[in-house]
């Protein structure tokens, strides 16, 4: 296997991961072609977008080459982002070699989660009672939003893991989370059911696609930025249409 | 006060499990997420408007994000995402939906309008980091420095 082929498979490797773990496009990019004019090739160019990486550069005496990789899920685990980012920083000063690096970055892909679910679940409910106790619920309100944030967020995994549709699952989630939190409200646990759902709706509530949004667009990255803000939009009203049903329904 | 930080340190701190925030960055990223909501309550109890509140935050929040992202060598989202996270206008937003629920489209649009103002403001804060931090790099570095 020639130099450029082994840079290829690395660089088309780390951009996935990075990619599908919620790294802005321009980090992609950068670190891509970073890469890989460290390891001397001429006429490097990557052109990423939110759902594909294309790479292309020059081989001494073979000719341009270029390969193009889908990237079809995402997830956000921003702890490999920073283990990949660290893989590349290493690789360009020098003090790894290209195999090495190999070897790391499919330690990285084949490694679980940082952080294990369950902690996942219980994070999502902390976060639902802060945020319903800092948007003016008092703290009696803080339990029922735990008890829904945590239902919310293990239909939103499950639901995608079965289904494989992530709008049809944050739907499900926020209409779920709703309804127990209505039914909570009801049964008298808890006061204020509008900061209740707030708290609840708060750890879907779709952060990285945001930031990265505007991180692309502000970096020139028109229309992976597009593609992100729409990503974002699509869940913000997945979430607001699983919410809404649940009102109008059981209110 | 002190409780309502407390809350918030800990909200954010989950935020950052929720992303997968590696593990050194996770308290550092809840420490901002309490400044950014300090801000904001201050400027607001002194009659601030909301949006303006929410953009000074934000930018305060963002550029400590960049500037800690390049010390620790992280990613600058990892700590961008917990310091903006307590300023989301979730409640407009969720009362913008209610009233179009109800079929209140004027109430609906005039609350849509000032959530948008909101998300406006956060996303000024974060490109006026961006800003600062590529200042002088010239065209070969266009992107924030992480070297």
């Amino acid at each position: 296997m020639g130099k450029a082929d082994q840079m290829m498979d690395i660089c088309l490797l780390a951009g996935e991961i990075m990619l599908t773990y919620g790294a802005e496009t321009y980090r992609v990019e950068e670190t891509l072609e970073r890469m890989a004019k460290a390891a001397d090739l001429k006429n490097v160019h990557s052109f990423v977008t939110t759902t594909g990486i294309f790479i292309s550069f020059e081989e001494e005496d073979r000719g341009d080459i270029m390969q193009m990789i889908r990237i079809d899920d995402r997830y956000y685990d921003l702890n490999k982002v920073t283990l990949v980012n660290q893989v590349s920083r290493e690789f360009v000063i020098g003090s790894i070699t290209a195999d090495e690096a190999y070897h790391q970055l499919r330690r990285i892909a084949l490694s679980p989660m940082n952080y294990p679910i369950w902690l996942i679940h219980l994070a999502s409910g902390i976060a639902g009672g802060g945020f319903s106790y800092l948007f003016g619920g008092g703290v009696k309100d803080t339990l029922p939003a735990f008890l829904a944030g945590v239902t919310a967020s293990i239909l939103l995994i499950e639901v995608e893991r079965y289904l494989r549709v992530k709008f049809f699952a944050e739907f499900i989630a926020a209409f779920t989370g709703g309804a127990v939190a209505i039914a909570l409200v009801y049964f008298g646990i808890g006061t204020n059911l509008n900061q209740i759902i707030i708290g609840t709706l708060m750890p879907l509530v779709p952060g990285v696609p945001l930031t990265n949004a505007v991180r692309d667009l502000m970096s020139g990255d028109l229309l992976a930025g597009v593609s992100r803000g729409a990503e974002a939009t699509i869940t913000s009203l997945s979430i607001a249409t699983g919410i809404a049903l649940a009102i109008s329904l059981f209110l | 006060m002190i409780i309502e930080l407390v809350v918030c340190f800990f909200a954010t701190v989950s935020f950052g499990i929720i992303f997968g925030v590696p593990r050194n960055a996770l308290f550092l990223g809840g420490g901002i997420g309490v400044l950014a909501w300090t801000i904001f309550r201050l400027l607001s109890d002194y009659g601030v408007t909301a949006i303006f509140a929410t953009s000074i935050a934000s930018i305060t929040a963002a550029t400590l994000a960049h500037f800690l992202a390049r010390k620790f060598r992280i990613p600058a989202t990892a700590f961008t995402i917990p310091g903006i996270i307590p300023l989301v206008p979730g409640s407009k937003a969720y009362y913008t939906m209610l009233a179009f629920v109800d079929g209140d489209y004027l109430g609906g649009l005039e609350l849509g309008i000032e959530t948008m103002l909101h998300a406006g403001g956060i996303a000024a804060g974060i490109v006026f980091a961006i800003a600062i931090f590529s200042f002088g790099k010239g065209i070969g570095h266009r992107y924030e420095a992480g070297r």
